[in-house]
Order: structure tokens, then sequence, then C-alpha cells
């Protein structure tokens, strides 16, 4: 069993994690195509991690890297509890704030107000608790009046830098970033840059994935590298970035 | 008498970190519900009532004044209105009904959400149908009151509340298992509104449980709008608002275990495949 000294440190344990993926080729939408395709079904499986065992540090700043389908974004939705491993286990202790792809979990129909609630009450937060941050999600993301339209007319930028002011200000203890710092423009980028370094230095774990190799060096203090669900090495970012772009550039 | 102040009831309720989480959620998702249906309409609360008393006007019409069904008389005697009759079965299935088909539409609503961040996706579902519920009780306040016009008011309607809460647990339940089909199978909504439609006349909504033969076509009809589980929930009602009887115990326990019995059940199914169909791409 772990010793709650050295469990203590660890802000998400990732143990032989495997994930597989059903996948069926024209998979039947309805009932009367699923009757007629009875018994000819092609039905495959993916796995999208194997094996995956790392520990991520409280307090630290962890890159993942690797090509498009190396299981990074899977990874990054396990540790955030929207899947479930098929094999091993993941513990991810304390509040996990994520920000996943383009947009995180907005509700298209409800107003960016509506939705910074509804977010809150998904991380466990109270409407006052909320209530009390709205001011600075508002004035980080810099909707303004919009605030109080649908996010359904929401320009993309406005989409994402709502999603990143909502995530970045619940006081997370994980935050877990895909790729979106990429999205908004430059001004905006060394924003978020910038709190992302003070929420690290207030003891936040954060979790990026980029292919900003460059980011990834000078941000992180450890990293992974994934490739096709498997983790060829993890350890210092230099060394790891420069072996990922070793095997990158080589002709396959 | 002495009045312990450390009891269990002097203390203010107090759930677990996760029971709270989705106390918001379903509270999140009725309010948006709520908000949903009549955001747009200067009328609000009183526009969503125009369709239940259409339907209580269109069906008296049809079955009461051109076929002539006679309902039976209310605990006072005063009044025979087929209207009255039909209208207090009637809020329970709108209860049923709406949540039944709801749930599907409610799921998909955040199906999109789910895959991006993770929540109980019950929550959803739960607060549509607390939305639901909030809005029938309205209905049901317009039948109580015209009730209490003709003096047909008792302490039985405590029970009117129970039978709209049975007949939510029992649609909930049918709704989980109807939600997680729809969600892979999309003609599911359509076949619901077919079995649905079929379902309003099995049970003694429109006519009375009496007027029903044995036997039609080789079938045991009377029989099989009896064993419908959907005819106990309205027999309580009816009895707590109508007739002002003590609901029949066998009624209520019948309508319990089935509402609490199909809500378990379905709860339990959901949760089981809500994770699954999360990771659909």
């Amino acid at each position: 069993m772990s010793e709650p000294t050295r469990a203590s440190v660890q802000a998400v344990e990732v143990s032989d994690v495997s994930k597989r993926f059903r996948l069926e080729l024209n998979r039947p939408t309805s009932v009367k195509e699923a009757v007629l395709s009875f018994g000819r079904r092609d039905v495959r499986h993916l796995w999208a991690l194997r094996d995956v065992s790392l520990t991520i540090d409280k307090g630290s700043f962890f890159g993942l890297v690797g090509h498009n389908g190396s299981g990074k974004s899977t990874l990054l939705r396990l540790m955030a509890g929207i899947h479930r491993p098929t094999e091993g286990r993941i513990t991810a202790r304390g509040r996990v704030s994520a920000l996943l792809e383009l947009g995180s979990g907005f509700h298209p129909e409800l107003t960016g107000r509506e939705n910074v609630f509804l977010n809150g009450a998904m991380l466990g937060l109270g409407r006052r608790q909320m209530a009390a941050a709205m001011d600075s999600i508002i004035d980080f993301s810099g909707v303004g009046d919009q605030i109080d339209a649908p996010v359904k007319i929401y320009s993309s930028g406005m989409y994402m830098r709502l999603g990143f002011s909502v995530a970045v200000n619940v006081e997370p203890e994980i935050l877990l970033v895909d790729e979106v710092i990429a999205v908004g423009d430059e001004e905006f980028q060394q924003r978020c840059l910038q709190h992302m370094e003070s929420l690290r230095s207030g003891g936040t774990t954060i979790v990026l994935v980029s292919h900003d190799t460059g980011l990834v060096r000078e941000l992180c203090d450890r990293v992974g590298w994934l490739d096709g669900g498997h983790l060829r090495s993890v350890g210092d970012p230099d060394e790891v970035v420069d072996a990922y772009l070793v095997h990158a550039t080589e002709p396959t | 008498m002495a009045v312990n102040h450390t009891g269990p009831s002097a203390r203010p309720l107090r759930l677990s970190p996760a029971a709270r989480t989705g106390a918001r959620l379903v509270r999140s998702f009725a309010e948006r519900e709520t908000k949903a249906l009549y955001k747009r309409n200067v009328l609000g609360w009183l526009w969503s009532l125009l369709k239940p008393l259409t339907t209580v006007a269109v069906y008296s019409l049809v079955f009461g004044v051109i076929y002539r069904a006679t309902a039976p008389s209310t605990a006072n005697g005063q009044a025979e209105v087929f209207a009255l009759y039909l209208f207090s079965g009637l809020v329970v299935w709108n209860v049923f009904y709406t949540i039944v088909n709801g749930s599907m539409r409610w799921m998909d609503g955040v199906s999109e959400l789910r895959k991006k961040i993770y929540f109980p996706t019950e929550t959803a579902l739960i607060g549509g149908a607390a939305a639901t519920l909030l809005q029938s009780s309205l209905e049901a306040l317009v039948l109580v009151v015209i009730m209490a016009v003709l003096a047909n008011v008792s302490w039985t309607l405590v029970f009117l509340p129970v039978a709209m809460l049975l007949a939510t647990l029992f649609a909930l339940g049918l709704g989980f298992a109807a939600a997680i089909v729809n969600a892979r199978y999309r003609d599911i909504q359509h076949l619901t509104t077919i079995v649905l439609s079929v379902g309003f006349f099995m049970v003694p909504i429109v006519y009375t449980p009496d007027i029903v033969p044995d036997r039609a076509y080789g079938l045991p009809v009377a029989r099989l709008v009896e064993l419908n589980p959907l005819n106990s929930v309205i027999a309580v009602a009816r009895d707590a608002v109508y007739f002002l009887d003590t609901p029949d115990i066998a009624d209520l326990a019948t309508a319990a275990a089935w509402a609490i019995g199909t809500f378990v059940v379905g709860l339990a199914f959901f949760r089981r495949r809500s994770m699954a169909i999360s990771e659909e791409p």
C-alpha cells in the first residue's frame, strides 16, 4: 500500500493504464438499420493507450508531446474523468479543471454567464463562489457585455477565451490544458501563459499538451512523449523533446 | 415537553460533496429547461396552461358531448362533469408523457458537453423532470381551484402531489432507458411517440375503468388496462382530487413499487451505459 507521505506529493498517478476504443465502420444509427445489418457488422477495437504509467508531482508543470493520434488527448481525458481506463488505474488528487480542445464544456443555448455557473457546478463550486469569481472571469476573457448572450453566437475566439478564463479562475488544483492557447491572439496567449505561471507558483499542478516544442521546453519541469499509445520516454524536457524531434524528422 | 435542540432535525442538512454537486447541476438544468419553455412568451407561465386546457376541452367535446360519456359523481355529488374527471387523470399523464419524451431531448442537449467535461449525465434528465413537475404543478393547481369552486375538496388532496411524484419517478426510469437507447438508435424517439400515443388510451383517462369489456377481439382488455402501472397512479390521483377518498392502499403500493423499481433499474442502466456513449466519436 502507498505511504501517505509519498502519495500526498503526487497530484496525478497513472498506473498501467490502457484505453481501448470501440470503432465500428458504418455503425447502424437506427433500429431499422441494426436489424438489416444483423450479423454483418464491422467492429474494430483501437488501443489508444497501452500500459502507460507515470506520476506528476504536485505543483509541477508537466508536458505531453507526440504525433497526432498518439494518445495525448486520450490521456488528458482520462485524467479529467471524461473517460474511464479500460485497464489500470488513474488517480487525480484535487479539483481538476480541464480545457480540452476548443471551447471546453459550454452549453450552446445558455448565456456565457449561465455557462459559468454551470461549469462551476460541474467542478463542485457553488453559485456564491462563482458569483465572487464572475468579475475576474469576465475581465480576463474580454467577452464584455456579450457575457449575457448565448454562447452559440460567440466567435471561436470568444468561446475559447471564456473557456480558458473559467478554467483558470476556479482555483483549480490540477489544470489540464490541451493545445488551446495556440488559438488566441498573441496578446491573449501571453496573458494565458502568465496566468498559468502564477497558478503554478500558487501550487497548481498543470498538465499541458502541445505541439509547440519551444513552449514545452520553456514551461515544463518534466515531459512525457507518447508514440502510438505507448509512453516512449518521460523526464527532462530538453532530452525528451530532442528525442521526439529526432524521431519526428526521421524519414519513415 | 422538552425540545431537543441537538437532535438531527436541528442540524442543517449536510450532503456529501458529490451529492451537493449533483444537486447544483439538477438545479441548473431545471432552471435552463424552465427558461427555455417560457422566455419567449409574454404570457409566461399562463401560456403553458393553454395546451393541457385545450386537450381537456377537445376530449370533453368529443367524448363528453358527442359520445355522451358520463363521469361518476364527485364526492359531494354536485358535479358529474366529464371534463373534470378527464382533467384529474390528464394531470398525471402529462407529467409522465412529457418526462419520457423529454428525456431523450435532455440527453441530446448535453451529450456534446459531456464529451468535454465530466459530470453525472443523469442530472440533466433529473433537472428536466424537476422542471416538468413544477410546470405540471400549475396545472394541478388550476384543477384544485376549480374543485374548490365546486366545493369538492378535502384533506385527500395531499395524495395528488404523491401521485405526481410517483408518475415522475416511473417516467424517469423509462426515460433513462429511452435516452440511452436513443443515443445509439435515433429512431427510438419516433417509436416512443407511437408507444406513448397507444399508452394514452391504455389507461382510463378518457373513459372510466368500469366500461371496459372483459374481453374484446380475444384479448383480456380489462385485465390489460388494470395491469398498466400508470393505472394505479392515476387511480390514486383520482381518489385524491375527484372522489376525495383515501387512496386504495393496494393502488398506492402498486404505484409506489412500480415507480421506485423502474426508477432504480433505469438509473442503474443509465449509469452503466452513459460513460460508453460519451466515448463515441
